[in-house]
């Protein structure tokens, strides 16, 4: 073996003696996380189902009777409160009292006779994603405005179609896979990115800083390896770790979707069913882990820099976590932002291009040319960061640096 | 032979004033102009307080640091051209005994063999020997970890003379080892002592330095005020003990 396959073995043997790394590497990504997505999922659904049944408050101030205010006493989902004043309306619903308020013109009524626009007020909180209470509401206004909006053209004898001159039909054409990569592109290649990072972490940690302050980095520089040999068998173990981190995050995944195609397949939505078989796709999984590959490396590289520049795995840490978060924002940006599409300067951006590429992929709608634009710029920046690294190993001043 | 000319390291140290990034660091002279020559065979020793240079020292010498200015060859070798070359005539063994916790012993020793590219059939011999005579057999599976620091300093004189190096050079080998572990430390540079081969070590402990060292060179801050031998530096002031010499050489 040559000398960084001697020490490749020794840092891997090391690692993997420590319960730390099986549990960040195997145990996390394939049991706790998907775990707790599970768990994320279930309490959502749950969530979603009570609201379903749920009665919502509305708080009404008019001045006048209206037949709308009987229309929406009607449902048996909305429990009707009378204030008498705009400013209780205003109250109930900032204190939470009520989920709508609703205030109605003082002419409302006579709008509505003399044939012209009546004013309503709806008051709500737009925090609560959950809620179905504006939409009641709104839905019950709707098919009243509707019904007098119908006797008004009787009235008048003019057909519909005179006042809807554009009969707009829309027809949604998105497959269920640009559903899928559009849904989960950018939550996996976020939990990937994490998961390389967080598997690089302890190792990058433990193999620079740690052999510093444990004395072991200056016995192994001490005898005639080389600093190239030292990175080399230092790197690949760091991104051994990360890629069998990324590696058991897809079976963490694969594995309660394998689940869920044998035992469940009949009891979930057709839909719902269609986006997961989407995601699995071989030739996606496959873009995604080579991509992933070379940014294991990278991130294995440039984290070891900066772990054997610290002086403690202390400061390595603090150090490590703000690099966290600078490799974590960009794979944020897709995920806030559905829409956003690939272009050559994007494919140049490290995990933001990864985030978009998943997207691409489990789409089936992925541009090669911008797959091999940032398959090959993410290799740039590994041996970018494998020179900063050789650059660090090299230098005594960082070596010995206390 | 190691041959010492001029060797000289700058260091850049912390002042008590303030930078935009912590104190300003102003460079000083960690060791100055060194010079001093160590027969091949003999056991030498580098004395002095601490901060005097003494591992910096020894860590240019092991071509671990590079000099600011001048070298040091051993056997003929220049630790500034031929690092790697140097490093293989050398074991190095650090003040504390810097090895890894999750590897058992015998895996310890294996790892450090292989990594100075000697096969099997050669450091099986040679590693069983060295275990016969430190009575390291009951533990060689047992984890770094687990050891008493006797056992680990053991542990690490095998894996400092797997590669049967030619140069030996122990950085405070006593410092913080208990009357066991200080004994092995003494048996095994008296074992080195006859075995022909060179020897350089830096310690507080006098009385070691007097029974084992042909050699002995005195420092006070990176600069050597004393080289010599034995009896030279007893000749220093007959009417003094070694202590005492040492003593009024460092406070001068």
């Amino acid at each position: 073996m040559n000398k960084w396959q001697v020490l490749l073995v020794k840092e891997i043997k090391h690692l993997f003696r420590d319960t730390k790394t099986i549990v960040q590497t195997v145990v996390l990504p394939t049991f706790i996380t998907p775990l707790l997505i599970g768990l994320i999922f279930w309490y959502v659904a749950d969530v979603a189902t009570e609201e379903s049944k749920k009665t919502y408050n509305v708080s009404i101030y008019s001045p006048s009777s209206s037949v709308l205010i009987d229309e929406l006493e009607k449902s048996d989902r909305l429990a009707i409160t009378n204030e008498n004043s705009v400013n209780s309306v205003i109250e109930a619903v900032t204190d939470d009292n009520s989920e709508i308020g609703l205030v109605f013109d003082e002419g409302f009524a006579d709008d509505l006779i003399s044939n012209t626009s009546a004013q309503l007020t709806i008051y709500s909180k737009d925090i609560d994603t959950f809620s179905q209470a504006q939409s009641l509401v709104i839905d019950i206004v709707d098919d009243y405005e509707e019904n007098i909006r119908d006797k008004r053209l009787e009235l008048l004898n003019i057909d519909e179609n005179y006042v809807n001159p554009i009969s707009i039909n829309e027809e949604n054409l998105t497959t269920e896979a640009e559903s899928a990569g559009s849904i989960f592109g950018a939550i996996l290649a976020l939990f990937f990115v994490m998961y390389v990072m967080t598997g690089s972490m302890y190792p990058a940690i433990d193999l620079g800083a740690g052999e510093k302050e444990r004395g072991t980095m200056e016995t192994l520089i001490s005898t005639n390896i080389s600093s190239v040999d030292i990175i080399i068998g230092k790197m690949l173990s760091v991104t051994s770790s990360a890629i069998l981190t990324a590696t058991f995050s897809m079976l963490g995944f694969a594995i309660p979707l394998v689940v869920i195609f044998l035992f469940y397949a009949d009891s979930i939505n057709e839909y719902f069913f269609g986006l997961l078989s989407a995601i699995v796709n071989p030739v996606a999984l496959l873009g995604v882990f080579v991509l992933i590959i070379p940014l294991s490396v990278f991130m294995g590289a440039f984290l070891l820099a900066i772990s054997v520049y610290a002086k403690t795995p202390k400061e390595a840490g603090l150090l490590l976590g703000n690099v966290l978060i600078v490799f974590i924002v960009p794979c944020y940006v897709p995920l806030i932002n559905p829409g956003l599409e690939l272009d050559f300067v994007g494919a140049l951006i490290p995990c933001y291009n990864l985030a978009l590429i998943t997207n691409n992929l489990i789409a089936g709608t992925v541009d090669w040319f911008l797959y091999s634009v940032a398959l090959i710029s993410t290799i740039v920046y590994c041996c970018v960061a494998i020179y900063i690294t050789y650059i660090m190993f090299d230098d005594e001043n960082v070596i010995f640096r206390s | 032979m190691i041959e010492v000319k001029n060797l000289s390291k700058q260091f850049k140290a912390p002042t008590e004033e303030k930078g935009l990034f912590g104190p300003k660091k102003k460079p000083f002279w960690a060791v100055k102009d060194l010079n001093f020559q160590i027969k091949k065979g003999s056991v030498a020793s580098i004395l002095g307080p601490n901060g005097c240079g003494k591992t910096t020292t020894l860590r240019m010498i092991a071509a671990m640091l590079t000099p600011s200015r001048g070298t040091a060859f051993v056997d003929s070798v220049d630790v500034r051209k031929d690092k790697q070359v140097v490093k293989s005539k050398i074991g190095y063994m650090t003040n504390n005994t810097s090895l890894y916790d999750r590897l058992s012993v015998i895996e310890t020793i294996k790892f450090f063999a292989e990594l100075n590219q000697i096969s099997a059939d050669i450091y099986m011999p040679r590693a069983e020997k060295l275990i016969e005579q430190l009575d390291m057999k009951k533990y060689l599976n047992k984890r770094v970890a687990d050891l008493s620091t006797g056992m680990k300093q053991k542990t690490s004189i095998v894996r400092t003379l797997i590669h049967d190096p030619d140069l030996i050079v122990l950085d405070e080998p006593t410092t913080g080892v208990d009357v066991t572990g200080q004994s092995v430390i003494i048996d095994l540079i008296k074992s080195i002592k006859d075995s022909g081969k060179t020897l350089i070590f830096s310690t507080h402990q006098l009385n070691e330095v007097r029974d084992i060292a042909d050699h002995i060179i005195v420092m006070k801050a990176g600069e050597k005020i004393f080289d010599g031998d034995n009896s030279q530096f007893q000749e220093l002031d007959s009417n003094k003990n070694f202590t005492e010499i040492f003593m009024e050489l460092v406070s001068e």
